[in-house]
């Protein structure tokens, strides 16, 4: 079908750049309560992206460039896809671009072999680990969990000569702690996203989990509180992959002037008092959730250097934003990768401070960096002695917030996140309300 | 019956379905075919480009077989007879009846059915919606020379669904459709703010206007939010608008009322069944009936036919939501929340348009009502916690009242948390105004599924921060 599709594309002269993705994908689900399993699945899913270019000229006569798109399934009417691609790029007029050429793609490695040759067994195994592991912990009980595998294979050709392919293993895991006292129950959902087995941890994920579990039982409400605030592990990691710095490094604001950020110039409106910011969008991380050999235009992966010492270094940016801004393409953002600091954690804990260990849900306005968001397990840290709480938000600047923390000199892979292990915020508030 | 007509390949794939379900039936096991069409156009314009794209299409069957314990299933892309046949055998040959269940399958119906519309999307060339959308994003720029950028996103969804098991033969179109309108300001010092607004429905065309005193209020609240605060934490006397009371109800006893959350003991609401949970002010729904809310359907993905459920009633919560598992391992009521993400993902119970019933205080009695408070005008997304009952609902735009008038001062973002119980007391009155607001609904970090919420205005306390 492939062929046919190609043959198609070149055989309308409309057309003036196309390019083709065949997309094939086979994933096994299993979810599991605490008395056995709710349900089995196999899903097996196979498509064709059609993406085309063609001239359009617009009534004053200016030339411009159109593009169109289409799905087609197995045994769908090839001729009417594309030419329903073609009718779609006809109808828009933006400033010409074009595709990106072929390229030396990079090896990242991004599945995992074990997984692909028997994804139905390895959740199964995976299952039975996981309820070994919380056995542990026996103030905990596992209510729920689901697991997802999947076998992801991209071929990309398009008009320009890419001829590219690559395979990929996913997997995710959810699953619930419950923990009780005196008749009250309280729960640690973890979520973890991964591309092999190894990567998930579930030892150190259950029991980080457990005792969450555990403190939240004595958890009490939070005081207001203005100071020190530390985010260890999924917690950096889910605020650092916050939209802000996506959106604001991007080409595409950039072009569209919804972003201030210029290259060479601080990122930061106030002045910076920690450590300075170095930060990659990194797509060659291996086994990172975000990782590709080449985008979905064929763009190359990269460790693109994002922010040096607080400034912008390079925007981010696909083929169209490139060609408008005159810059070279880097694809999509991939994952986020940070700089160490020059402090052990061990020292950045050493201070009395607050410590988000779970968040409701992070998210900061894209724009302007500002967030308050819900704390659902914190924990007041002074010495040895960490007194846990529940609710109250946390209230900042993503932008200002980073301009005023300190990193750890460890550093972790989780997920989409690679970095520090740790980071110390200088100057955060906890509000606790009424 | 509505006038339907089926894409032809899930149409001829229909033909066959009996014949399919009753071999899985054979098995002494519950066995039912959904077919699946989701697909959809998006077209976007802004100041400097603009874009026609087809989502990925979600065109699949699948075959479930139910034996009491666990839920079976194979997932397939597209509607091909002799794959969907293999996949039937397949499941047959792994499966067995176990002990006698219950299963919830509900009474015999039959039905074709489709979303009413005065302009379909469908009699319109892509074309002509590209120019209507070229004509709202041109009204807006006039009004809003002095802007950064203007986004114009029109996206329409169009689904298609087939179900069939011994006792359903159901066939429907729901066309959903969505426009929203972004405008981007900036600031002298290099700042950038924007506002938001939104229209949505299960409907045509028709749904998705704005007049021109709307498109400058738009504006005028994107300038303002330039010189936004941050509001003072701490516990506020607060009315939300009918966006904003939604989002707090989706995230209370909403999500927390979905009973495959009893099953897994995440919802604290099993535990309060038939007890006080909020104000005696307070009753909630969920209905998937509601004509032109943007989460309606008329059968869910199990399907069950669709109509409301009330889950608090004058205060008191009466009952949960549920899809075909949870109802059945745990002995309820069939509502119709079986949804799916899509053909790739299994059934949930999931909210479909899910409200507080309309008060009778008048809006401007609850303003006046107000010495000191914020009117929280306009959500941004939500986050629910059903067993620590907590909540978070985080606000765009939050205006300050002042001796019951809402003053010029702006705060942005505001986030709305606290004990769920603790805030549904807390509301002293309802209005008698009502609204729903369309959005898109995850099961955590996932599952997406269209939904809407809203309510009337709410008088009640919150922790803002």
């Amino acid at each position: 079908m492939q062929e046919r599709i190609r043959k198609e594309l070149d055989s309308r002269p409309e057309v003036m750049a196309w390019s083709l993705a065949h997309i094939t994908s086979r994933e096994h689900q299993l979810y599991a309560v605490a008395g056995g399993t709710e349900s089995r699945r196999a899903v097996a899913n196979e498509y064709y992206l059609v993406d085309v270019l063609r001239q359009v000229v617009d009534s004053e006569g200016t030339v411009g460039c159109g593009r169109g798109n289409s799905t087609l399934l197995g045994g769908d009417d090839v001729c009417a896809a594309v030419g329903e691609a073609a009718t779609r790029a006809g109808l828009v007029h933006n400033p010409p671009h074009g595709l990106p050429e072929p390229a030396e793609l990079p090896q990242v490695p991004l599945a995992e072999e074990g997984l692909r040759d028997d994804p139905a067994t390895t959740l199964a195994e995976l299952d039975e680990t996981l309820r070994a592991e919380v056995s542990l912990h026996p103030q905990v009980r596992l209510t729920s969990a689901e697991f997802f595998a999947e076998q992801l294979t991209t071929h990309l050709t398009n008009s320009c000569g890419i001829d590219a392919e690559q395979r990929e293993t996913k997997l995710y895991l959810e699953w619930v702690l419950i923990a009780e006292r005196n008749g009250d129950s309280v729960e640690s959902f973890v979520s973890v996203t991964r591309r092999r087995v190894e990567d998930l941890d579930l030892r150190t994920h259950s029991a980080r989990h457990a005792q969450f579990a555990v403190d939240l039982l004595s958890a009490g409400s939070p005081r207001d509180y203005s100071g020190s605030v530390v985010l260890r592990g999924e917690a950096l990691g889910e605020f650092m992959n916050a939209h802000v710095i996506k959106l604001l490094s991007s080409g595409q604001a950039k072009y569209k002037q919804e972003t201030s950020w210029e290259i060479g110039q601080p990122i930061h409106k106030t002045k910076v008092v920690g450590d300075p910011l170095t930060l990659w969008a990194n797509r060659r991380l291996p086994f990172g959730s975000e990782s590709s050999c080449f985008d979905r235009e064929g763009l190359p992966a990269q460790r693109l250097l994002l922010v040096r010492d607080n400034s912008l270094a390079n925007y981010t940016a696909d083929q169209q934003y490139a060609e408008y801004l005159s810059i070279q393409p880097t694809g999509e953002f991939g994952n986020v990768e940070v700089g160490s600091g020059p402090t052990s954690a061990e020292d950045l804990l050493s201070e009395p401070h607050v410590e988000v260990a779970v968040f409701s849900w992070f998210n900061a306005n894209p724009l302007t960096g500002g967030f308050a968001c819900e704390i659902r397990l914190g924990y007041l840290v002074d010495g040895n002695r960490r007194t846990p709480f529940k609710g109250g938000m946390l209230v900042g600047n993503v932008l200002d917030a980073l301009a005023n923390v300190r990193w750890s000199a460890e550093q972790g892979f989780f997920g989409d996140y690679k970095g520090p292990t740790t980071a110390r915020f200088g100057e955060l508030i906890v509000s606790a309300g009424g | 019956m509505a006038e339907l007509v089926l894409p032809p390949k899930m149409d001829l794939l229909r033909k066959d379905l009996g014949d399919l379900v009753s071999h899985i039936d054979a098995k002494g096991v519950y066995g039912a075919i959904l077919l699946s069409s989701r697909r959809g156009l998006r077209i976007e314009v802004d100041n400097s480009v603009e874009s026609v794209i087809q989502d990925p299409p979600r065109d699949g069957s699948v075959v479930t077989a139910f034996d009491g314990e666990t839920v079976h299933e194979h997932s397939l892309c597209g509607f091909d007879a002799v794959a969907t046949e293999k996949r039937v055998k397949e499941l047959c040959n792994t499966i067995s009846s176990s002990k006698p269940v219950a299963f919830r399958i509900g009474p015999e119906r039959k039905g074709v059915y489709a979303t009413p519309m005065e302009i379909d999307p469908a009699s319109l060339t892509t074309e002509q919606k590209l120019d209507r959308c070229r004509d709202l994003h041109r009204r807006t720029t006039e009004l809003a020379r002095d802007v950064i950028n203007v986004r114009l996103s029109y996206i329409e969804g169009n689904e298609y669904s087939v179900f069939r098991s011994a006792k359903a033969d159901l066939a429907q179109r729901v066309q959903r459709l969505v426009l929203y309108l972004v405008v981007i300001v900036g600031g002298p010092d290099g700042s950038r703010a924007y506002d938001m607004a939104r229209r949505s429905g299960t409907c045509g065309w028709e749904g998705l206007e704005f007049t021109d005193d709307e498109l400058e209020s738009l504006v005028q609240s994107a300038h303002a939010l330039l010189g936004a605060e941050r509001v003072e934490p701490g516990e506020h006397t607060v009315i939300t608008s009918p966006g904003v009371s939604g989002v707090l109800c989706h995230e209370s006893f909403g999500h927390g009322v979905e009973t495959d959350m009893f099953v897994k003991e995440r919802a604290r609401a099993a535990r309060y069944l038939g007890k006080v949970v909020a104000s005696p002010l307070v009753s909630i729904y969920d209905d998937p009936s509601l004509p032109g809310g943007f989460g309606s359907y008329y059968f869910d993905d199990e399907g069950w036919l669709a109509s409301p459920t009330q889950i608090v009633e004058a205060g008191i919560l009466r009952r949960g939501i549920t899809d075909l598992y949870s109802a059945t391992v745990l002995g309820l009521e069939r509502t119709a929340n079986g949804r799916r993400q899509d053909f790739t993902r299994k059934a949930y119970a999931r909210m479909s348009n899910t409200f507080f019933g309309r008060g009778e205080t008048p809006v401007s009695d609850l303003f006046a009502q107000v010495e000191d408070g914020v009117y929280l005008e306009k959500w941004s997304s939500g986050m629910e916690d059903p067993l620590g009952w907590g909540v978070q609902v985080t606000c765009h735009v939050g205006r300050e009242i002042k001796n019951g008038k809402v003053t010029e001062r702006v705060f942005s973002p505001v986030a709305l948390t606290g004990y769920v119980p603790k805030v549904l007391r807390s509301i002293s009155a309802v209005g008698d105004s009502f609204a729903l607001e369309g959005g898109h609904c995850g099961k955590g970090y996932k599952e997406t599924v269209r939904a809407s919420d809203g309510g009337p205005h709410l008088l009640l306390r919150a922790r803002l921060g």
